[in-house]
């Protein structure tokens, strides 16, 4: 017996340009049937590098590899008349439009959610767009960069007196897939009461904001502007310090009792053996000093020392690593976090980040490697839609598919 | 307000044991949606600060709370029986303690087998760290995101909030939803063991198959860009607003047509027609030389009409906003309605951040402040559990339940 699929029987149609295709991977790793809607020349995100062996080819970029596993692809130019046609014959069997389009441009090219709503009342059609449908700043343009300015995200990161540092991972698109992912299935669920579908206006500029833990609730609460703290994290637990052989991260929301034992047994605790420093908001409000001791104390151990010392006694500490190491992590090993998926085309297998949850019933599964360009395209166009073959080869010869 | 048609997760009720961030924020997503999400604390939370303003009421609003001593067998008792009457039961615990409850899924499914279960614990339950003790900001520190948040010197210059909860969040919130569609079509529960650690990890992007195939060690992004190569690129100090000189733009520009439009724009200074900067492996070879020009042209105007002088060009820009610019002047949020506000016991309004998307059939809305602990005691256990008067102040008589 195969191991079941959680949203086995679920359709989506993914036409999401480069900057939203982690929503739909989302939904394809846990079952659902994802076929990507490329425009016949490829999906932009194919351009984007890094690339296999750094050598540019559309089926071989890394970029497009990450957010796209498990997806098949079709080929369809959807400006055609034809291919409108086509798409929409296959929303009407389809669970979920994904969409990232400028907005408005699916409605001018027929296929906004007036039209798809009317041949699917079930439909759902999710819009992502960098501010969403509405608004003055509705048409402005952004990347990720653009957003997570806009989104109150850049503006934290970094050092005081220096220019804000954008983060690693592409938080903006990343953000606003996640939310598309949990808006796409809430309205799934919701159809099930309903028997209607929806339209989903996601703004990636909100999605990106409500990451931000705590910019717009230090404003709201304390009307105060949060300023760029370095390593110094906002509610001032947590703070950079810096080992033999590289940083770590402090923390003092442990048990403060045997932390203090620990750092006066190596005999440098200075004068936070005192008393008030039990308090923990005491620490919180003092922890410029109480860091500057305790960087003091740690300078002088290995960082394996210390993480090991430190769980022992279960103080939330953490080495600073690199993200090489995530390949050697023991735990990740452990738990199979990275899966093995098959390139047979490059005659190898690649490691590829894999569940970011374990469902015991039904798992985090990778099914197929990222298709190639029109990978699925016959085979969606005669299986799924009946055309016969003679009326493909002149779609093809017209550069439609 | 209240809408004629129903909220999109109306009938599906979660018991909330989460804490801290990550985990409320999965259970926040699913309450704003109409879930009905019970939390179960301790009549003195180690929580820190006010529920009815700002982080911890975003964390916590639309949800129902109930004060019940998990130390105490009755009270232990009662979280079963809410349990039996629930779709979910969420918890950010390490594995221990929701078995030392008999509140862990293998337990729980024996009285109600459809349960679902979802742990976010911060390493998994499994794996020879299942029992070290994180928060988001050593997790990410262990991903790789710490040490990447830094300048050229690769000194950490510093992450201003905890991405590792949010990622950790959205990613409970997702596993709800997936479970809860399986459930709906198939009668079956089940486990979800969801770490943190690697919530925040398989977000790293595509810079981990760079590493995995072409065993590329990782710089710092900076303004390199993470999404092709664009020059200028970057953030750019423009004029003080007031007496605030921390005030900057963010200026992506990527093709050759974009290039042209930007020139345009900015006046086609004579900087701009140095053959340095004709193609974009130049612009990107000599971007230090490029962004120095560029900001003597940023420094002369303000941020937002930087802003607008390039937008209105087709270039992507935008005011680096702080707390102030985000919440009190940016004409987009208000206008799309995206700040919602929940009413205190005084009658005065606290604004929190809103629903970052919006659905035109049921559309949601933040409905209620915060609770306070054990606010929502009465209802829980007389509505829910069809307890007496009597039953529920014997409880409260034997310690199970705070009143």
């Amino acid at each position: 017996m195969t191991t079941p699929s959680a949203l086995n029987g679920l359709r989506v149609l993914d036409l999401s340009t480069y900057r939203a295709h982690l929503c739909a991977r989302l939904l394809a790793d846990m079952g659902a049937d994802v076929i990507k809607v490329e425009p016949p020349a490829g999906d932009a995100g194919r351009r984007i590098g890094p690339f296999y062996n750094d050598l540019p080819h559309h089926d071989r970029s890394l970029w497009f590899w990450f957010y796209n596993l498990n997806k098949r692809s079709l080929t369809l130019d959807i400006t055609h008349p034809r291919g409108r046609e086509l798409l929409l014959a296959l929303a009407r069997s389809a669970d979920i439009v994904i969409e990232s389009f400028a907005p408005g441009e699916i409605a001018s090219m027929g296929l906004g959610w007036e039209q798809l709503h009317r041949i699917n009342p079930a439909l759902i059609l999710l819009s992502i767009a960098p501010f969403g449908q509405t608004g003055p700043y509705r048409d402005f343009v952004a990347d990720d960069t653009v957003i997570t300015a806009l989104a109150g995200m850049l503006y934290v990161n970094g050092s005081p007196g220096r220019p804000p540092v954008r983060p690693l991972g592409l938080q903006a698109y990343h953000s606003s897939s996640y939310y598309g992912a949990i808006a796409a299935m809430t309205a799934v669920l919701a159809r099930d009461v309903t028997g209607e579908g929806n339209w989903i206006d996601l703004s990636m500029q909100e999605a990106t904001h409500s990451a931000v833990e705590h910019v717009s609730g230090s404003y709201f609460a304390q009307g105060q502007i949060e300023p760029r703290r370095g390593t110094l994290h906002w509610s001032r637990f947590f703070r950079v310090g810096k080992c033999r052989d590289g940083y770590i991260m402090h923390c003092t929301l442990g048990d403060w009792t045997s932390l203090i034992e620990w750092v006066n047994g190596d005999g440098k605790a200075q004068d936070l053996v005192d008393a008030k420093w039990n308090d923990v908001l005491y620490r919180a409000q003092n922890a410029e000093h109480l860091f500057d001791v305790l960087d003091e104390w740690v300078k002088d151990y290995d960082r394996d020392e210390l993480l090991e010392r430190a769980q022992l006694l279960r103080q939330p500490y953490a080495i600073v690593r690199r993200p090489e190491a995530l390949f050697d992590d023991e735990q990740l090993e452990e738990r199979g976090f990275f899966a093995e998926v098959e390139h047979p085309e490059l005659g190898r297998s690649v490691l590829y980040p894999g569940a970011p949850y374990l469902f015991n019933g039904t798992p985090w599964r990778a099914y197929r490697r990222p298709p190639l360009l029109g990978e699925h395209t016959g085979e969606i166009l005669r299986e799924e839609l009946q055309i016969d073959p003679n009326e493909i080869a002149a779609l093809r010869a017209e550069g439609v598919i | 307000m209240l809408s004629a048609r129903p909220l999109p997760l109306n009938g599906v009720r979660v018991l909330d044991f989460t804490w801290v961030v990550a985990g409320p924020v999965a259970t926040r997503i699913l309450a704003d949606q109409g879930a009905e999400v019970v939390k179960v604390e301790r009549k003195v939370p180690p929580q820190i600060g006010d529920r009815k303003r700002g982080l911890l009421c975003e964390l916590h609003r639309d949800k129902l709370s109930v004060a019940i001593n998990m130390s105490h067998p009755e009270g232990v008792e009662l979280a079963r029986k809410l349990a039996r009457k629930s779709d979910l039961v969420m918890d950010n615990f390490s594995a221990r303690v929701m078995k030392a409850w008999g509140m862990d899924y293998a337990s729980l499914a024996q009285i109600k087998p459809d349960i679902i279960c979802i742990s976010m614990s911060g390493l998994g339950h499994t794996g020879p760290r299942a029992s070290y003790v994180s928060y988001g900001p050593t997790l990410q520190a262990l991903g790789g995101y710490t040490h990447l948040m830094a300048e050229a010197t690769e000194e950490p210059a510093g992450y201003g909030y905890s991405y590792a909860d949010m990622a950790g969040g959205y990613t409970g919130a997702l596993a709800a939803l997936i479970a809860l569609y399986h459930k709906r079509r198939t009668g079956q529960g089940q486990f979800v063991d969801l770490s943190q650690f690697e919530a925040v990890v398989s977000v790293v992007g595509p810079a981990l198959l760079d590493i995995a195939v072409n065993d590329r060690e990782q710089a710092p992004p900076q303004y390199n860009s993470q999404e092709g190569p664009a020059a200028p690129h970057g953030v750019y100090r423009c004029a003080p607003l007031d007496k605030d000189d921390d005030r900057w733009i963010a200026i992506s520009v990527r093709t050759q047509g974009e290039w042209e439009r930007f020139v345009n724009a900015i006046g086609a200074p004579p900087w701009t027609s140095d053959a340095k900067f004709q193609t974009l492996y130049l612009r990107t070879k000599n971007h230090t030389e490029l962004d120095t020009h560029l900001a003597r042209w940023t420094r002369e105007r303000s941020a937002e009409d930087a802003m607008m002088i390039l937008q209105r060009a087709k270039i992507a820009a935008g005011v680096v906003s702080n707390g102030a610019d985000i919440c009190a002047r940016d004409p987009q949020l208000k206008e799309r309605g995206y700040w919602a506000s929940v009413t205190r016991a005084d009658g005065e309004q606290s604004r929190v951040v809103g629903i970052p998307f919006k659905m035109s059939d049921t559309p949601a809305s933040v409905r209620s402040i915060a609770p306070d602990v054990g606010e929502h005691t009465d209802y829980v256990l007389g509505e829910l559990l069809g307890l007496t008067r009597a039953e529920r102040d014997a409880l409260i008589a034997s310690g199970a339940v705070w009143s």
